[in-house]
């Protein structure tokens, strides 16, 4: 690496420093106590899959560069210089850490590991080493951004063709649009992802509640989130939020995908409109009597937890009682809620294959879902739906992954 | 419009995010430069993933074909 280079990334590890990150980096005491809540050191057990492991790199070119200590005397703490080594052990720490923040939970100090790898992935875009799949998919979102109108016709197209399986759930009372499109004045805007069964039974639950709403015409999910690409994050996120204001909604409802609902809600400052996971538009229209569904699930199900929406958005109990209301055999997963295992599909894993890895560093997550004894599980983020699935059929652990909304869809009653 | 004649058909029908733009990214290294693939989908949000997909990676969309239960998008290798 030359000196250009070295100097740039110095630069780019400065401007994450601010006070939150400064005390993250200076205040961990080795005490280990975040060591077992990785369910990736629990899987593999090795150090630097450990948060104080992964964080440790960063803290020593910290030291190295931030620091007087590091400055005048860097034999002392084992300080590290920025080179092409270091970026590859940037790449270990952060490519192998799934942002669930469950180490968080435990650490004394509530050293946020999540964001110290926003250093590690930051650094990676500036030393053009980054999973360039990640870029490729963020920089695909934001075109669509730029270009909307050119696939508007295509787009609407679409989603007609699709009506027939939303009316296959739920008829929409006469008059009203299957799937509205670009309504001005509606009280939802629904955002989805790209494929139609994170549309159809979405679309089918709120024509059943005869909620005003409107599909958007983006997809929820963030890569530039995944990448820890702060520009890209928002300029995703604004085609969604720019939507939103010209359509002069009250709430924009959040398909199930974790990191999308953390962006929107939490990373994307202050909006004229609520931002809700869909699940909880569900959760309300059951309370208000709005919907009615039968117990339709005899066999033993239970629910998975994912981080974004849980232990960092704070989403537990609106799905418990969702489920109350469509299954007759709940069984928790142990631990669970704010403590619950991440899925170990988080962080961009799921989009970026890495197959071996994902199964290997998740054996806890099979062994826990295993443990239930549940033939079903259910959640709401398409990123743990992947990777649930696939730890499924890795571990042979015979177990059925499902939407939870797509649950609800099929536990409709029409009167 | 020429007819189009497709080096391979590709099954992306009812695969979750963001697997079919993971896939054809894969795929379209795997075919000669001027090559065309034919993807089959059922996601809405293809059409616009695709050519913005093409956009950002200097390939093209020569053509994408709806019906119901299934979209069709012809990509051809540009490079």
């Amino acid at each position: 690496m030359d000196a250009a280079t070295q100097d740039m990334l110095k630069n780019l590890f400065e401007t994450k420093l601010n006070s939150a990150m400064r005390l993250y980096l200076e205040t961990c005491t080795h005490c280990g106590a975040c060591v077992e809540a990785c369910h990736v050191y629990n899987s593999m057990p090795e150090m630097r899959y450990s948060s104080v492991g992964r964080s440790e790199i960063i803290r020593k070119v910290f030291l190295k560069y931030f620091k007087l200590q590091g400055k005048i005397a860097p034999w002392l703490g084992e300080t590290i210089e920025l080179d092409d080594v270091t970026m590859d052990r940037f790449y270990d720490a952060a490519y192998s850490c799934t942002g669930c923040r469950r180490c968080m939970m435990y650490c004394p100090f509530g050293i946020d590991t999540q964001m110290i790898m926003g250093i590690a992935k930051l650094l990676l875009i500036g030393a053009d080493k980054e999973p360039k799949l990640l870029t490729m998919l963020a920089d695909m979102s934001i075109a669509k951004g730029e270009d909307a109108e050119a696939s508007k016709a295509g787009f609407e197209e679409a989603i007609a063709n699709i009506e027939p399986e939303v009316e296959a759930l739920w008829k929409t009372a006469p008059g009203k649009k299957t799937i509205p499109l670009n309504v001005e004045g509606a009280d939802i805007l629904y955002v989805a992802l790209s494929p139609k069964h994170s549309i159809i039974p979405a679309a089918a639950i709120l024509n059943a509640a005869d909620a005003s709403w409107t599909l958007s015409s983006f997809e929820a999910v963030n890569f530039g989130a995944f990448m820890g690409d702060s520009k890209r994050m928002m300029a995703i996120a604004q085609r969604i939020i720019a939507e939103a204001e010209r359509l002069k909604v009250k709430t924009v409802a959040i398909v199930e995908c974790g990191t999308a609902y953390r962006v929107m809600k939490q990373q994307t400052g202050k909006h004229p409109f609520e931002v809700v996971a869909f699940v909880e538009l569900i959760a309300k229209f059951l309370r208000e009597g709005k919907i009615h569904t039968t117990k339709n699930i005899a066999e033993k199900l239970t629910y998975h937890d994912p981080c974004q929406v849980a232990r960092n958005g704070g989403v537990y109990e609106d799905p418990r009682y969702v489920i109350s209301q469509i299954a007759s055999d709940f069984k928790e997963m142990t631990p669970n809620r704010e403590m619950n295992w991440c899925c170990g599909g988080g962080g961009g894993l799921v989009a970026m294959g890495e197959l071996e890895f994902r199964m290997k560093s998740s054996r806890v997550k099979a062994d826990q879902v295993k443990a239930s004894g549940a033939g079903r599980i259910c959640t709401i983020c398409e990123n743990c739906q992947t990777q649930l699935t696939d730890l499924s059929e890795h571990y042979e652990l015979g177990v059925q992954v499902d939407s939870l909304a797509n649950l609800v869809a099929h536990a409709l009653i029409q009167e | 419009m020429e007819s189009i004649t497709a080096v391979k058909v590709l099954d992306y029908k009812g695969l979750s995010c963001p697997m079919p733009i993971v896939k054809i990214s894969m795929e379209i290294g795997k075919v000669a430069v001027g090559d065309v693939l034919e993807v089959h989908t059922t996601d809405p949000g293809s059409i616009a993933d695709f050519p913005a997909w093409a956009k950002t990676t200097g390939h093209e969309i020569v053509e994408i074909k709806q019906e119901p239960g299934l979209i069709r998008i012809f990509v051809r290798r540009k490079k």
